[in-house]
């Protein structure tokens, strides 16, 4: 019989369960990592820089976020919908719910009344009562929706679709569809600028950001980046500059959001991917999807501190502290304040 | 000793996609990306096995043969099924096909979110225990590929398609992968089928995921050699493997129907299928129809196959039809 080929689906079966390492022990300086082509995630001590111990968790997980109370982290499986309640310092596993569809992007809206996921793979978005994850409404949209952000009023979502180019806005009171816009080759991150009248998206089938009008629903800007420019990320403690993993060219671009420019490129080889900062705020912790290891890149140096060695395709990446990425709520108003203060 | 090899492997794997997917992103395949990892994986797999294959399994065979041949030339055309498979051509063409079905079957499973529990969800004792686990599955996905091996002799459309591996009177390490086309892609599907129900996921353990490929090429090798009277029994052989493929005889007309197991002869143990006698026998098939594979190519092997799939199904509805209705 034709061996070869089922014997490597066997062997990788089984591998599933291998390393699933050491008891179960608090440690708060942790990064967890969902390996997106297993059913496990790692926890990785950023002293040692070791991976610590290998918890098995649904299949195919690729992001996480933090419940609008910030107690407790969501994992989400997208082959067998399911989402895993985390403790987010432990790891441990607090509840499971079931039937969530497809959640390949999640997030809860700023208000904390919705939480909202992008089924990938089945073309289609769901709104879900927040509190008791009762599905509200399905909408489709065709095809790949990707990545969401929420705007800070939460009264839209907006999507980047993939597989057709472009970017949608659901209009989270009407609970529609309310426009889509063409922006270029293979959308990803997505981003809304600090003054609400702008996003940022990063187009993966080519080598920029651009940057949309909300007002008049047009790309006005083009930044270029870098191939595969993809996923975006607010500095730590900083409203005017993020992030965008360039997963093709195997760096990352500091962008400045008032001068709409690129102002730094750190290396980060792999398929850099998905990022969170370390409670200074100092480190950002890459996932390298194509090498199976997160990396540490101090960023005012833009050295690589180190690697750590995971599953396979590491994607969604969480560091409990007040910089993470993952914190559905905006920020103190205070901070908004100032923001809006030094802009005038 | 594992995790030095995980490391290599997966550095490996990481320089070499970043060759590859910047030329992915220039010929705009984006969509493709993330099987892109798969797809190179497989062929630096087989790359390393056709290696082995060269440097341990084909010296073996000259030093040690089973049977001693005047020439090879019957093995040239395997030689030939082993480059098209491990350097992924029939792989990537059978993933294209069947990439429309693939994506309905994902969408389905996703649909209804497929929530069978796992063998250590069923056994949370395994949970801490990854190589007793490995063990679990690898014994599994044997046991589901022992059933396909049954219904490939035991169905006759099936064994129309199956009889092209066993036509090959040189068994040789290169014959593991002398299949029909058709055969490979049905398989690939039952596969599928499987891997929902079992659940499947790619690992790292890529030194396991070698050996268990390697067993099968390894049991092929036209070689005396074997693990002897115990271990033979815990995994396959050349021996074992080759009273499976040996030529039906009026005596013992069904001798290839024994020894039906990949890796784990277990399988054929509990099912009373396994046949140790250590007898040396011919290879090949006692039906001039396959038989005459030999001496045929590539092309000609594949027509030959599909003319007998024809032939079977045609068979089945003719006995069908001539069959008395119930009533009467
Ligand atoms: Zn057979």
């Amino acid at each position: 019989m034709s061996c070869a080929r089922w014997a490597s689906l066997v062997a990788g079966a089984l591998t599933s369960a291998a390393l699933f390492a050491m008891p179960v022990q608090a440690l708060p300086e942790t990064a967890i990592v969902l390996n997106s082509d297993e059913a496990s995630m790692s926890v990785v001590d950023r002293q040692s820089m070791t991976e610590i111990e290998r918890i098995p968790v649904g299949r195919e997980p690729h992001h996480l976020i933090l419940t609008p109370d910030g107690k407790d982290l969501v994992v989400a499986s997208t082959v067998t919908n399911e989402l895993l309640f985390l403790d987010p310092v432990t790891a441990r596993e607090r509840k499971r719910v079931r039937n969530i569809v497809d959640p390949y992007q999640l997030g809860y809206s700023p208000d904390g009344k919705w939480f909202v996921t992008a089924a990938y793979r089945l073309n289609h978005v769901d709104i879900y009562e927040a509190k008791d994850l009762r599905l509200v409404k399905r909408l489709p949209l065709h095809s790949l929706p990707s990545h969401l952000t929420f705007s800070a009023d939460s009264n839209f979502v907006y999507f980047t679709v993939q597989g057709s180019n472009q970017v949608a806005a659901l209009d989270l009171v009407k609970q529609e569809i309310v426009w889509t816009i063409d922006v270029g080759e293979a959308p990803a991150g997505i981003h809304v600028f600090p003054d609400q009248k702008r996003l940022l998206v990063g187009l993966t089938g080519e080598d920029a950001a651009v940057v949309v009008d909300l007002a008049t629903r047009g790309v006005s800007k083009r930044i270029v980046t870098g191939k595969g420019a993809h996923n975006i990320f607010k500095m730590p403690a900083d409203d005017k500059r993020v992030l965008i993993t360039n997963r093709v060219e195997g760096s990352m671009s500091i962008i400045d959001l008032e001068k709409l420019e690129v102002v730094d490129t750190i290396k980060v080889a792999g398929g850099p991917d998905d990022v969170d900062f370390s409670p200074d705020g100092k480190i950002a912790w890459v996932t390298q999807r194509w090498r199976r290891r997160v990396a540490a890149v101090e960023l005012s140096t833009r050295r690589i501190l180190g690697t750590v060695l995971v599953g396979r395709s590491p994607h969604g990446i969480y560091i409990n502290g007040p910089h993470t990425v993952s914190r559905s709520v905006l920020p103190p108003p205070e901070r908004s304040d100032a923001t809006a203060a030094t802009k005038r | 000793m594992l995790e030095s090899l995980t490391n290599l492997w997966a550095d490996l794997q990481g320089r070499l996609l970043e060759i590859v997917q910047p030329l992915i992103h220039r010929f705009g395949l984006t969509e493709f990306y993330d099987d892109v990892p798969a797809g190179l994986e497989t062929l630096t797999l087989g790359i390393l096995q056709i290696a082995v294959i060269l440097l341990i399994f084909r010296p073996l065979e000259s030093l040690a043969p089973a049977q001693r041949w005047e020439n090879r030339k019957l093995v040239r055309v395997d030689v030939v099924y082993t480059l098209l498979n491990k350097l992924g051509i029939i792989p990537l063409a059978i993933f294209l096909i069947l990439l429309p079905l693939n994506d309905e079957l994902m969408e389905f499973t996703r649909t209804v979110g497929f929530v069978l529990p796992t063998v250590e969800q069923i056994i949370p004792w395994l949970r801490d225990k990854p190589l007793l686990l490995f063990l679990v599955y690898f014994l599994l996905y044997d046991l589901a590929g022992y059933i396909w091996h049954r219904a490939q002799h035991g169905l006759p459309w099936l064994w129309a398609l199956h009889s092209l591996h066993h036509s090959q009177r040189q068994v040789s390490t290169w014959t593991d992968d002398r299949n029909h086309v058709l055969d490979d892609l049905l398989f690939d599907i039952y596969l599928a089928i499987v891997a929902i129900l079992i659940g499947v996921q790619p690992g790292q353990f890529v030194a396991i995921l070698l050996l268990g490929r390697l067993i099968e090429a390894f049991s092929h090798v036209n070689t005396r050699f074997g693990f002897g009277r115990v271990l033979d029994k815990v995994l396959v052989d050349p021996m074992f493997h080759r009273t499976h493929h040996a030529l039906a005889n009026p005596a013992e007309p069904h001798i290839h129907d024994t020894n039906f197991s990949a890796v784990f002869p277990i399988w054929d143990i509990i099912f009373r299928t396994a046949h140790y006698d250590y007898k040396q026998r011919d290879s090949g098939v006692d039906d001039p129809v396959a038989d005459a594979d030999n001496g045929k190519g590539f092309i000609g092997q594949q027509i030959a196959g599909l003319v007998r799939l024809g032939r079977a199904i045609a068979r089945s509805f003719s006995s069908r039809s001539a069959r008395p209705t119930p009533a009467e």
